[in-house]
């Protein structure tokens, strides 16, 4: 129940008015279709039912928490990128419609201007058009991990809705993916304990948006916990 | 109408007697009333919640990824271990072999960093490396978030029990939590930090990377190391002697070549009377140098060591990293209350007052109990020597009792304590920060073991077998004669029914302390009075109305 709870919760953060939840589900129903998308629901489930007990896939190959093996993945000392994707199109666009070339730089010293925070990016919102590509280059200027991580994209593509890049202190990442084609704002952050809370959190804005995600520095308030 | 008043002023009265509260009586007036009325007759107590009311967790989760064997992974041996959760062997074998030798699927498996531990040259040519160099993260448990009501990064002590933590952590890629749908802490983000293990004269380089939104230091206890290292710099951690503290986003190495064996302490030196007691601190054990000595560096959450050390297996049978901790929630909860790094400051390290403290949960490796039996029993047959390395994190001294067994401690602080003047004995005093080596033998001769059985180990300060006080909890654990395990590893305990313990609700005092064999109820909590509110309303109605009556009768 509790986790149920905290999943609704987090689902309720990606959109933040009662429409937008309304059209969320609209996807994600629409989505269902989709037999992957079926399969990673259940696998999401079953990973949640799971937690402390260590124990319950079927053999050695999957281990917990590793539900990044089913991901497209590659790491090494520099840090790694999760579901790149330059290529396969969203179901509802039909070409990419622009090419964005970014530069995300990260670091505590991008938290200066916002006072109570330690973490951030230099950028801390993306507008990009639908059905674009997005290159994005990952700079950690930081002597410490950090990410740039994606959420609510299309599962059929990206595989927990995610895209994922993670540098090692001093160094980039970089990696690609399309954006589909509906208004959406996307949730953008670090899920390094603490790093989103304390500043480390931008949104993608597709299109015109479905409005402002909460706690981004230099955007929008707390939604429960103001300072 | 007048009438009407007249009566109400004369009858009210008889109303308000009775709806007070019969025991506010006098009792010469009690008497009058049952010469009157007689005795009232027997009310019967609501029956409080059975434990079948509530959601049981699952005790002891099937080892359905095969775990508990004893193994061989990436060439790696790994012992068996009997509890109901272990460790992931992967993780075993990556901190054997090095997170630079090992297999990249054993990696990925492991969680770890590439950089995580690396092992490089075999500098005596004895057959093992000697080049060690460790990477440690800091992580934060059971934080807080704006935009929602529950801990992040959540890491359960007991059911339902989530103080605030700092940790320690090897480093690790990938999310804090288990997946984006989960708020719980990945497995390697978990109290208490990892028990570290390098052989005497190796090379040891551990790599402090702050990834916490606070300053932070290592500082090694009783560790051999040079107050500064080869370039100079501060190496101590300590703020005021050594050099100032690790800012967020920094790193920093500690250096040190350990000339004496022992099992250590390592911690965090900023603010210690909140950084230390938050979880930065963790075991450094210094093992002999032994030939083809390849040690698990790192032994996530302590407890049981699957692979040993060549000096280990050649003394003992089994070996235990046993760490205990205590947490104030005042204190560990206080990261809960903003996101502001600022107001969080000020009211951990200015407004919290260690002076008027006192403990609420106290930890063996990590958890308190039930949890401490899912992972923390020791696990034996007859006639087997084990050893005990013990640490007290704790801000107060631990009184170490073993049921059915008289210890003998051989190392104080991680010195050898001369064979003559060694102690056998069924309490251990272990002041804070102290290390103790405890020799367990399960020889069944009336004093070093009274035989098989499930034989309980706990600190005998009383106030530590409750968590928050509430008992059974804290940091006790067991001997457990593999006779008395479950093939699942839990222990086949005689007394009491278990499950309730496994009821958050249970800490949450929702279910009555004898309740699983009380079957008449006469322990059953008892049903606060809910007519109180209802009786006092009334009376205020009836008193007003009276007087109201009084005035219109005066009045005429």
């Amino acid at each position: 129940m509790k986790t149920f709870q905290s999943f609704i919760t987090l689902f309720l953060i990606s959109s933040l008015s009662n429409a937008l939840v309304a059209e969320e589900m609209d996807h994600s129903k629409h989505q269902m279709n989709n037999m992957e998308n079926i399969e990673s629901m259940d696998h999401s489930k079953h990973q949640i039912m799971d937690h402390s007990t260590h124990a319950n896939m079927d053999h050695m190959g999957e281990m917990e928490g590793m539900d990044h093996m089913h991901h497209n993945m590659s790491l090494d000392a520099e840090g790694m990128v999760m579901n790149s994707n330059d290529s396969k199109l969203p179901e509802d666009c039909k070409a990419i419609n622009q090419t964005y070339n970014i530069t995300v730089k990260a670091g505590t010293k991008y938290s200066v201007d916002f006072p109570g925070t330690i973490f951030g990016y230099e950028k801390h919102e993306l507008q990009v058009e639908p059905c674009s590509l997005l290159n994005i280059t990952f700079v950690n200027e930081d002597h410490i991990r950090h990410q740039w991580m994606v959420h609510g994209l299309p599962k059929y593509l990206y595989p927990q809705g995610m895209f994922h890049l993670e540098a090692a202190g001093g160094a980039q990442k970089s990696g690609s993916f399309i954006v589909p084609s509906d208004n959406k704002t996307y949730l953008i952050h670090c899920d390094i304990s603490q790093h989103m809370e304390k500043g480390m959190k931008a949104q993608l804005v597709v299109g015109k948006g479905n409005g402002d995600l909460p706690s981004i520095p230099g955007i929008s308030g707390a939604w429960i916990n103001p300072n | 109408m007048k009438k009407i008043f007249l009566l109400l002023t004369l009858t009210l009265p008889i109303a308000f007697y009775f709806t007070l509260p019969f025991h506010w009586l006098p009792d010469n007036i009690k008497k009058q009333h049952y010469k009157l009325f007689g005795l009232p007759a027997y009310q019967s107590l609501e029956s409080s919640r059975k434990t079948k009311d509530f959601d049981i967790e699952d005790k002891c989760p099937v080892d359905r990824k095969h775990w508990r064997q004893a193994t061989k992974l990436d060439g790696v041996d790994i012992e068996a271990s009997k509890t109901c959760l272990v460790d992931n062997p992967a993780l075993i074998a990556a901190a054997v072999k090095g997170t630079n030798n090992v297999d990249p699927m054993v990696l990925m498996e492991s969680r770890l960093t590439p950089d995580a531990i690396v092992k490089g040259r075999d500098l005596d040519g004895d057959g093992d490396p000697d080049e060690i160099h460790i990477t440690l993260e800091v992580m934060e448990l059971n934080g807080s978030s704006p935009d929602y009501n529950e801990e992040i990064a959540s890491y359960d002590i007991a059911p339902g029990i989530r103080p605030g933590m700092w940790v320690f952590a090897p480093k690790s890629f990938g999310m804090s939590t288990e997946n984006f749908e989960s708020l719980k802490a990945n497995p390697l983000l978990r109290a208490p930090s990892p028990s570290i293990r390098v052989e005497q004269g190796d090379k040891v380089t551990i790599t402090l990377e702050n990834s916490h939104y606070m300053p932070h230091t290592i500082h090694l206890h009783g560790v051999d190391h040079p107050f500064v290292d080869e370039n100079g710099e501060g190496n101590d951690g300590v703020p005021q002697t050594s050099e100032v503290p690790l800012m967020p986003g920094m790193s920093r190495s500690y250096e040190f070549q350990p000339r004496q064996t022992g099992t250590m302490f390592y911690h965090c030196h900023v603010q210690p009377q909140v950084h230390i007691m938050m979880g930065l601190q963790g075991m450094l054990i210094v093992e002999e140098n032994r030939p083809n000595n390849w040690l698990e560096t790192i032994n996530v959450g302590a407890g049981h060591v699957r692979h040993r050390s060549v000096a280990s297996k050649e003394n003992y049978d089994s070996e235990y990293d046993l760490h205990y901790e205590s947490i104030d929630k005042e204190l560990n909860n206080r990261i809960k209350e903003s996101n502001d790094v600022r107001k969080t400051t000020k009211s951990m390290h200015r407004d919290y007052d260690i002076t008027d403290a006192k403990n609420d949960y106290f930890l063996l490796n990590g958890k308190s109990f039930p949890y401490t039996a899912q992972e923390s029993i020791i696990v034996t047959k007859p006639n087997q020597k084990i050893k005990l390395r013990i640490l007290n994190g704790s801000d107060e001294g631990i009184a170490l009792h073993t049921h059915g067994h008289k210890f003998t401690e051989t190392h104080a602080d991680g010195v050898l304590i001369p064979k003559a003047a060694q102690v056998t004995r069924d309490v251990g005093w272990i002041a804070p920060a102290q290390r103790a080596d405890y020799l367990v033998q399960t020889v069944n001769d009336g004093l070093h073991s009274y035989g098989e059985g499930i034989w309980l180990m706990h600190d005998h300060v009383e106030k530590t077998v409750t968590n928050d006080g509430i008992a059974p909890g804290g940091s006790g654990t067991a001997i457990v004669y593999e006779k008395y395990l479950s093939e699942g590893g839990f222990p086949l305990a005689m007394g009491v029914d278990w499950n309730r313990f496994f009821i958050a609700d249970y800490y949450k005092k929702n279910i009555p302390v004898w309740q699983s064999y009380d079957e008449n109820n006469f322990f059953a909590d008892t049903v606060k009075e809910p007519t109180y509110a209802l009786r006092f309303a009334l009376m205020i109605f009836i008193w007003t109305l009276w007087v109201f009556s009084l005035t219109q009768v005066i009045r005429r």
